[in-house]
């Protein structure tokens, strides 16, 4: 881990970086990059000093999807990756990986196709003033699904069909988005992207990580089952950190004015 | 015309009756209205005789003061340990006895948000059928900064809202608030309120706008819609078709029309007392 040939993995202060970084082709995941996706939010996941994770891009887009020129010049195509859809074994988004840091997708330009998996996946969604989301999927052939899938139970139904259907014939921009609640800020001018990127981290790394990693896991939660059967497993979140030292912590510090001295968080990808 | 309400009076809340419409108000305000022990038992008795009370055909939740509820009061909770120890089995069981949801209401409930609403407070806006908010609300969600979970509140939150947002604001915690304009654009309110001293006055003048409206009709489409968030769509279309046709054949089915054809206001049949345990989301 720790040497990647498409991704960049950085970290400041508390917050681990992951930018895609094959920008002379729009980030778009070829096999290799797609494998270390994998590798890398394991990596920033285990980290205990990594509180908060962004994912970037470098360039002019963020992400793009799979590689169509890889596809269609490998002699393999999609077939690649039959076994891996088929079986429900995909590796590429903090989701997948089970990743209970936040996670912040911080879209820098185009965003199209498979790069809404990382936008789908992520907990909080922000953007520079001209990121533009779109989805060619139909206009090459191709079917839309587990992107949208996610979308779909995560903001207005209507306008992931939109995109869905209208493919590449047109784009929404990131105000849009934000008034949809698919993104909750728009960064302008869009060069301030990853500035507004750290410092929402930083915030959000003040915060007890044990608390937000129960927390992420019971808000996921509610895109599993129904409402009732999701509160009663949410109660088992919210009670696995009773007696943990942060919520004597918390309250004590906020009484004291000081910042909290949170116990970090294990390890815990994969451990589920 | 104010009347009072309830079997035994309330310390913790005002309940009245204004006309059709059933106002449950938090009336703690020097304690920015959040929930004691006393307060938890009370909310339980309050959506029980506003729901069995035929006469009140909308029910609205409000504050008094510069909050509208700002969640359990750990404080008082932890000098009451016998209060402590049953809300944390109710906590830790999920069976919760607050919100117009946990208490089976099935009429209209308005949650009408003055002021700011923090953490616990969220259980009444997600379980609210309807929200609105004064202008000068605001929403935030503290708990993980003080090293608590927020669960059941972003649950629903996130069902009924983009829940980008939602979790954002249970991640950002305290060092960030929603404002009722922001709610308003991502629907998770349905009216802004200014200037915000007209809150009560809007949210009576909506209430009687849905007390117009035929009460079995209404129970039974807050029943199917509230199935909506329990199941697949498929299956919540099916059990929704059992709501629908619940009505057939009931009085105001002829009364609705007739009525309109006759432009005059209906005349509906008065809706029966709650019917204990008939609630899908507490049944264990």
């Amino acid at each position: 881990m720790g040497d990647y040939e498409h991704l960049i993995v950085e970290r400041h202060g508390p917050v681990g970086w992951l930018i895609n970084n094959r920008p002379d082709a729009l980030n778009a995941m070829n096999a290799k990059m797609r494998d270390e996706f994998a590798d890398a939010w394991i990596e920033l996941d285990r980290d205990p000093e990594v509180r908060v994770i962004v994912h970037t891009g470098a360039g002019r887009a963020f992400q793009t999807g799979v590689d169509v020129a890889e596809i269609a010049s490998d002699g393999v195509g999609m077939q690649r990756y039959r076994e891996s859809v088929e079986q429900w074994d995909l590796h590429f988004t903090s989701w997948h990986q089970q990743v209970w840091k936040p996670v912040i997708t911080a879209v820098n330009g185009i965003c199209c196709g498979g790069g809404f998996h990382w936008v789908a996946d992520a907990d909080i969604v922000i953007a520079a003033s001209d990121a533009q989301f779109f989805d060619p999927h139909v206009s090459i052939g191709q079917v839309v699904s587990i992107e949208a899938i996610g979308l779909i139970r995560k903001m207005p139904a209507e306008a992931v069909m939109r995109m869905a259907f209208v493919g590449r014939h047109e784009r929404m921009s990131a105000q849009r988005a934000y008034e949809l609640g698919m993104i909750s800020q728009v960064v302008d001018p869009p060069e301030r992207l990853r500035e507004e990127a750290q410092a929402l981290a930083e915030k959000i790394a003040k915060n007890s990580p044990a608390a937000m990693a129960a927390t992420k896991r019971a808000l996921w939660g509610a895109l599993e089952t129904g409402l009732t059967e999701a509160c009663r497993a949410g109660a088992g979140h919210l009670v696995s950190m009773w007696g943990h030292p942060d919520q004597e912590e918390g309250p004590r510090a906020f009484a004291e004015k000081r910042d909290a001295e949170w116990v970090p968080l294990e390890g815990t990808s994969e451990s589920e | 015309m104010t009347v009072a309400f309830g079997s035994r009076p309330y310390t913790r809340l005002r309940v009245e009756q204004h006309g059709p419409v059933g106002w449950l108000i938090f009336d703690r305000p020097a304690a920015a209205n959040a929930m004691d022990a006393a307060m938890f038992d009370e909310l339980e008795r309050a959506w029980v005789e506003l729901e069995a009370e035929p006469s009140v055909r909308v029910i609205v939740n409000t504050g008094e003061g510069r909050s509208f509820q700002t969640g359990v009061d750990v404080v008082q909770m932890a000098r009451d340990q016998d209060a402590l120890r049953e809300h944390s089995r109710r906590t830790r069981e999920a069976r919760l006895r607050f919100t117009a949801w946990h208490c089976d209401v099935w009429k209209p409930v308005i949650a009408a948000v003055n002021g700011t609403c923090a953490g616990g407070g969220l259980h009444f806006v997600a379980d609210a059928d309807i929200v609105i908010a004064a202008s000068d609300a605001t929403f935030v969600d503290p708990h993980v900064s003080v090293g608590q979970v927020s669960a059941y509140e972003g649950i629903a939150l996130a069902r009924k809202s983009p829940m980008e947002p939602i979790l954002r604001m249970a991640l950002v915690g305290r060092h960030e608030r929603i404002d009722a304009a922001r709610a308003y654009r991502l629907g998770i309110i349905s009216q802004v309120v200014d200037p915000p001293e007209r809150l009560r006055e809007e949210a009576q003048a909506l209430a009687e706008k849905i007390a117009k409206n035929s009460p079995a009709a209404m129970a039974a489409t807050k029943r199917a819609l509230w199935g909506a968030l329990e199941t697949g769509l498929t299956e919540a279309c099916r059990a929704g078709a059992g709501h629908l046709v619940s009505m057939w054949g009931h009085p105001d089915q002829e009364e609705g029309p007739r009525a309109f054809a006759e432009q005059r206001d209906a005349q509906w049949a008065a809706i029966e007392g709650r019917q204990p345990g008939i609630g899908a989301h507490q049944g264990g």
